[in-house]
């Protein structure tokens, strides 16, 4: 009778602690982060590794000198039009194509589409170089567009949406259709509502990814008008940086900040969109 | 007639389609051309034949490269993998709060954008003030120069990856494990079979097709590795790879070559070959699958 009532406790107490230790690591990092900016400056970093925050004001004051003292603030705008503009090109261009190619057929349907499936599986490895030079033959080096423009063709973001939108029933496109709706009025009066779920799914998707994209910024935007957040932090980091530990753990903080935000307020639907594009990808 | 009848069509999907063919078709064919030309953007392009391959496969860079990728695959796939399906199954045998709490925790290092994961650690791995090295000093080891030691960075690289793309990987696990019917689990422990009986009879081949995805998307990625030995080495288009280019990947010599050489042809060319690679590699996963799957 002990053996079968102690023996589950042994295996739930182990489960409980292995569980414990890797949210540890997981989370050690990024909280390690949070304690270099929030104590005084000056502090031996992690001679005594320090395990929790100790000053409030001084984190502030380090962010208030980040902002105002170097160009931080302005990448911080860069990476956030950058996002923002990704975002609507992605969701508009995406949602126009996906409308047609899951609800309609046309001539040429199957086989448009089968190419965007294809491109699913070709390497940015050989796309990047060539489309930079197209961006640099086009002008568009060290501007806005250059960084956005080229990535707003989302195979992938196409791809999900189209999922989506096959559930749109039929018959209420036949019903409008009836009632005099003009084509581009069925997408925008019943596809679009339909499918909200699944376009702000993807806006949080795309923010993560363009806010973290670090290799497109890095050899399209290379004067410093137009550097993005990952590339400040790099600078930051660089060996030939004159910065403190701890301006430098405020720079990546501050990077990781937004994401983080995001990720507390949509946890439920970044996790399920990235489920998603596994388990029907 | 017809066309005016599919003209509406056309229209919603020409902008998608403009912007695709003009900056994802077009640079494929333009690139495949570049690979044949000796170009350094300025000049006009100097067709070479296929030199630029040949330049490639033979330099010793690109070995290195090659190298490298091979021994980074070969464990931090597999091994990426392992870590994610614990966590899933840990995660899964939660119940409510607590299993999105971890769930939520174990994800958290996805969420940091990817740059940042190979900023943070290199603190951590710096020599003799890094976590790490102090946390080793306790235990009376001595400092550890982790990315500056040619036999170790590679394994500080791999740490980094698993630590990010664990909590990815056992997501889209998680999603799997979930859709596996209860039942099945119920009939096994009826038959008397154990907890380790009950996953490896049942629940790795109930995730069989999730898993190949993750493997072949795991590897596909790895195969294109490129932030995170770049900012962990403090990379530029000058100087990069780290010390005796122990952490050079394909990726990097890549860009190195079309941004520090300017040579875009030779660019071009590797990244073909890179593709090459991978579609092979892609090949050979969905072979094995129908391989297996026929057995």
């Amino acid at each position: 009778m002990t053996v079968v009532t102690t023996r589950p406790t042994i295996w739930t107490v182990l489960k409980w602690a292995l569980a414990i230790l890797i949210a540890l690591i997981a989370l050690f990092p990024i909280w390690w982060m949070v304690n270099v900016v929030f104590s005084m400056p000056g502090e031996p970093v992690s001679l005594n590794p320090r395990l929790w925050p100790t000053s409030l004001s001084a984190g502030i004051e380090k962010i208030r000198v980040i902002f105002t003292e170097t160009e931080y603030l302005r990448a911080y705008g860069i990476s956030l039009i950058y996002a923002v503009l990704t975002i609507a090109g992605v969701l508009t261009f995406g949602s126009l194509a996906a409308f047609e190619f899951s609800l309609f057929d046309f001539p040429g349907r199957r086989i448009l589409f089968g190419i965007i499936l294809l491109s699913l599986m070709v390497p940015t490895a050989v796309t990047i170089i060539p489309t930079y030079l197209l961006t640099s033959q086009l002008g568009w080096l060290n501007t806005m567009h250059g960084l956005v423009v080229p990535g707003l063709a989302s195979a992938f973001g196409l791809f999900m949406l189209v999922q989506f939108m096959r559930a749109v029933p039929k018959d209420m496109i036949e019903a409008a259709r009836l009632d005099g709706a003009s084509h581009f009025q069925i997408y925008w009066h019943i596809a679009l509502p339909l499918c909200r779920n699944a376009m702000v799914t993807l806006a949080i998707l795309t923010f993560m990814q363009t806010w973290g994209n670090y290799m497109w910024p890095l050899i399209v935007s290379s004067k410093p008008q137009l550097y993005t957040v990952g590339q400040v932090v790099g600078l930051f980091n660089s060996p030939l940086s004159h910065q403190t530990v701890d301006m430098v753990m405020t720079a990546n903080l501050l990077a990781a900040i937004p994401p983080l935000l995001f990720f507390l307020i949509f946890q439920r639907k970044i996790v399920e969109g990235v489920a998603m594009s596994g388990t029907k990808g | 007639m017809s066309l005016r009848r599919h003209l509406p069509h056309y229209m919603m999907i020409a902008p998608f389609m403009v912007l695709f063919a003009a900056f994802f078709l077009y640079p494929i064919i333009s690139g495949f051309f570049y690979s044949f030309h000796d170009w350094n953007g300025a000049r006009p392009p100097e067709y070479v034949g296929v030199a630029n391959y040949t330049k490639i496969l033979h330099s010793r860079d690109f070995a290195t490269a090659m190298g490298n990728l091979a021994v980074y695959i070969a464990i931090t796939v597999p091994l990426g993998i392992l870590v994610a399906l614990g966590l899933a199954l840990l995660v899964d045998s939660f119940t409510g709060r607590w299993a999105n709490f971890f769930r939520n925790a174990y994800f958290m290092p996805v969420v940091l954008p990817a740059f940042l994961a190979a900023t943070i650690w290199r603190w951590i791995y710096a020599p003799n003030f890094g976590l790490l090295n102090v946390a080793l000093g306790w235990f009376g080891l001595g400092s550890i120069n982790f990315l500056n030691n040619s036999s170790t960075m590679l394994y500080s690289l791999i740490a980094v990856d698993v630590w990010v793309s664990a909590g990815f990987n056992m997501v889209i696990l998680l999603a799997g494990l979930k859709n596996i019917p209860t039942e099945l689990y119920e009939a096994a422990r009826l038959d008397g079979a154990n907890k380790w009986q009950q996953i490896v009879h049942i629940t790795v081949p109930m995730l069989a097709p999730v898993l190949f995805f993750v493997v072949t998307y795991s590897l596909i990625s790895a195969m294109q590795v490129f932030d995170k030995p770049w900012l962990l080495t403090g990379s530029s288009f000058t100087s990069y790879g780290g010390r005796r280019n122990a952490l050079l990947f394909p990726v990097m010599d890549m860009m190195g070559r079309a941004f520090g050489g300017v040579k875009f042809g030779e660019a071009a060319a590797y990244g073909f070959l890179l593709t090459l690679a991978i579609v092979t590699v892609t090949a050979l996963m969905f072979a094995l699958r129908s391989w297996s799957a026929r057995k």
